[in-house]
């Protein structure tokens, strides 16, 4: 099990959320960075999509019940693990009564801790992501709280041996000055060659009003060339939405299933969670890619995921004695 | 009856736009092209979305790309989209109390009486045209236009999940308690969402519901 010896002020358990009920209004959920929960899963020796814990917003303090091996991905943390300085992208081996200390974010918005075995809280409609708003899902439906235990599955075959790094080509990056690559949308026939220019030139501040539903952005206003009232239909996590404001807001994996403001692009899904570490105050610009363009992306992504995996199983198998 | 427009809704999903208006002829439309499509069942598609005058299909793009999953979706939904009847869906009866704290409001607001507030509201056979806000969220229509109204003008923080309410041409059970600024007019004890039943959701798009009194 793990306890919460401290809670942070943002806990939650996560996976790849939910796919399949849009049509009923639920929202897809699951980590904001879907990147780092599948490299942390890797790393501890897990599926891919298993359930991991996801920490934002400042410290606390786990206390491990067993032994098992730990990995974390995404946001860069400071902080201990049994005493010694974290790293990210590491495969841990922890013992029963070892703690993992977190003192301050470093860059990033949301980090990922998995464990091996995955963190087995009861599934709810086939997903053990934690649905703030509904009350439901991950840990009673609800933030994690101090005292709290959290049972966890019975470890792989084979994780990777103690302080296995994963190699620096294959880890999650976040350059800050990279631009987000976008599709457009479905309305972006509404907007003017002007009013597109500035959008794609603009550098937007993501806004403090900014969470797991979508990301507000403070920059130049954005407006259709006449104001548009479309009957709500379908939205997704990276539906970049103009309201009246002319501010977009950036549709995040809590956000609503429909809408009826024009969605003049679709961020790309590949670049999607490095957009969720962007932190309030941070800059945002955007780069018009063709849709065959995005899922090349998505598709390397995919291979570059079954690279780690097959790394992972190498390392596993074929451990370095050390000496 | 023209073909809907196909544009990419991202990389990993399509939206057929049927319409740019709201109304049951269009609906009908939007909802026998979702049947027909979830029918194909198509190896790649993840997830399929009717709305009032759109249908989304969300696929994975590992195992098909935009092209080739428009040409598919647009063939399912001119074929089976014009022919779905007003009155397809299954009826749900909605039991309910006129108990709402915005009943003597709306019957002001109208120039109706509570009594007539009640009446019309019960005696319309609504449609599902859409679920979203919320899980289970379903908005209804059509409203009898005696009761239409503005949303009100500062909504409240917390809306007791079970709350019927109005707005506008439409009607809707608030399946979870959320803000909301629609006017509450009573109160139901079915479940509109239910994490332990499957599907999840009471209605779907489609579906016809009445308002019992109860």
């Amino acid at each position: 099990m793990i306890r919460i010896v401290a809670s942070p002020p943002y806990l939650t358990v996560q996976d790849a959320g939910w796919g399949g009920l849009r049509a009923s209004g639920m929202p897809v959920c699951g980590a904001m960075d879907g990147w780092a929960l599948r490299i942390a899963n890797l790393l501890a020796g897990n599926a891919m999509d298993d359930a991991v814990l996801e920490w934002a917003l400042g410290p606390g303090v786990l206390r491990f019940t067993a032994d098992c091996t730990v990995a974390l991905a995404g946001a860069e943390v400071a902080g201990t693990l049994a005493g010694a300085p974290l790293a990210g992208y590491m495969a841990f081996r922890v013992h029963a009564g070892d703690e993992l200390r977190i003192d301050r974010f470093v860059t990033g918005r949301f980090f990922y801790l998995a464990v091996s075995g995955g963190l087995r809280t009861a599934p709810v409609l086939g997903s053990r992501s934690t649905y703030l708003p509904g009350g439901f899902g991950g840990w009673h439906g609800r933030l994690l709280r101090t005292g709290d235990e959290l049972p966890i599955g019975t470890a792989g075959p084979t994780p990777p041996s103690d302080g296995w790094m994963l190699p620096e080509g294959l880890r999650p990056s976040y350059p800050p000055s990279e631009p987000f690559r976008v599709v457009a949308g479905p309305q972006v026939g509404l907007f003017d060659a002007e009013a597109l220019r500035a959008f794609e030139a603009a550098e937007f501040r993501v806004a403090r009003a900014s969470d797991r539903a979508g990301y507000r952005l403070e920059g130049p206003t954005i407006h259709p060339r006449s104001p548009a009232s479309l009957p709500s239909e379908a939205a997704c996590p990276g539906a970049v939405q103009v309201p009246g404001s002319g501010q977009p807001i950036v549709l995040m994996p809590d956000g609503p299933t429909v809408g009826g403001y024009p969605k003049i692009a679709v961020v790309a899904s590949a670049d999607l969670p490095r957009l969720a570490q962007r932190a309030p105050g941070e800059g945002v610009r955007f780069r018009m890619v063709t849709v065959a363009e995005a899922q090349a992306a998505y598709r390397r992504r995919a291979i570059d995921l079954h690279t780690v995996a097959e790394t992972v199983r190498r390392a596993a198998r074929h451990p370095r004695t050390g000496g | 009856m023209d073909a809907p427009r196909a544009d990419p809704l991202g990389d990993s999903a399509l939206t057929l736009t049927f319409g740019e208006t709201v109304d049951a002829a269009t609906s009908a439309r939007v909802h026998a092209a979702a049947q027909a499509v979830r029918a194909a069942g198509i190896a790649a598609v993840r997830d399929v979305v009717p709305a009032y005058a759109a249908l989304s299909v969300f696929y994975d793009p590992l195992h098909t790309d935009y092209a080739d999953i428009v040409a598919q979706v647009l063939a399912l939904s001119v074929d089976g989209g014009s022919v779905a009847s007003l009155d397809a869906g299954p009826l749900v009866e909605i039991p309910v109390r006129y108990d709402g704290p915005d009943l003597e409001d709306v019957a002001r607001a109208t120039g109706l009486s509570p009594r007539e507030v009640m009446d019309l509201h019960a005696a319309t056979e609504y449609r599902v045209y859409l679920l979203g806000f919320a899980p289970g969220f379903a908005y209804l229509g059509d409203l009898d236009p005696a009761l239409h109204l503005p949303r009100r003008p500062s909504p409240r923080t917390r809306v007791p999940a079970g709350s019927v309410a109005i707005a506008g041409a439409q009607t809707a059970v608030y399946p979870l308690a959320t803000p909301g600024g629609w006017h509450l007019l009573g109160s139901t004890a079915a479940a509109m969402w239910d994490v332990r039943r499957d599907p999840p959701a009471l209605l779907a798009v489609g579906d016809r519901v009445r308002f019992v009194r109860g």
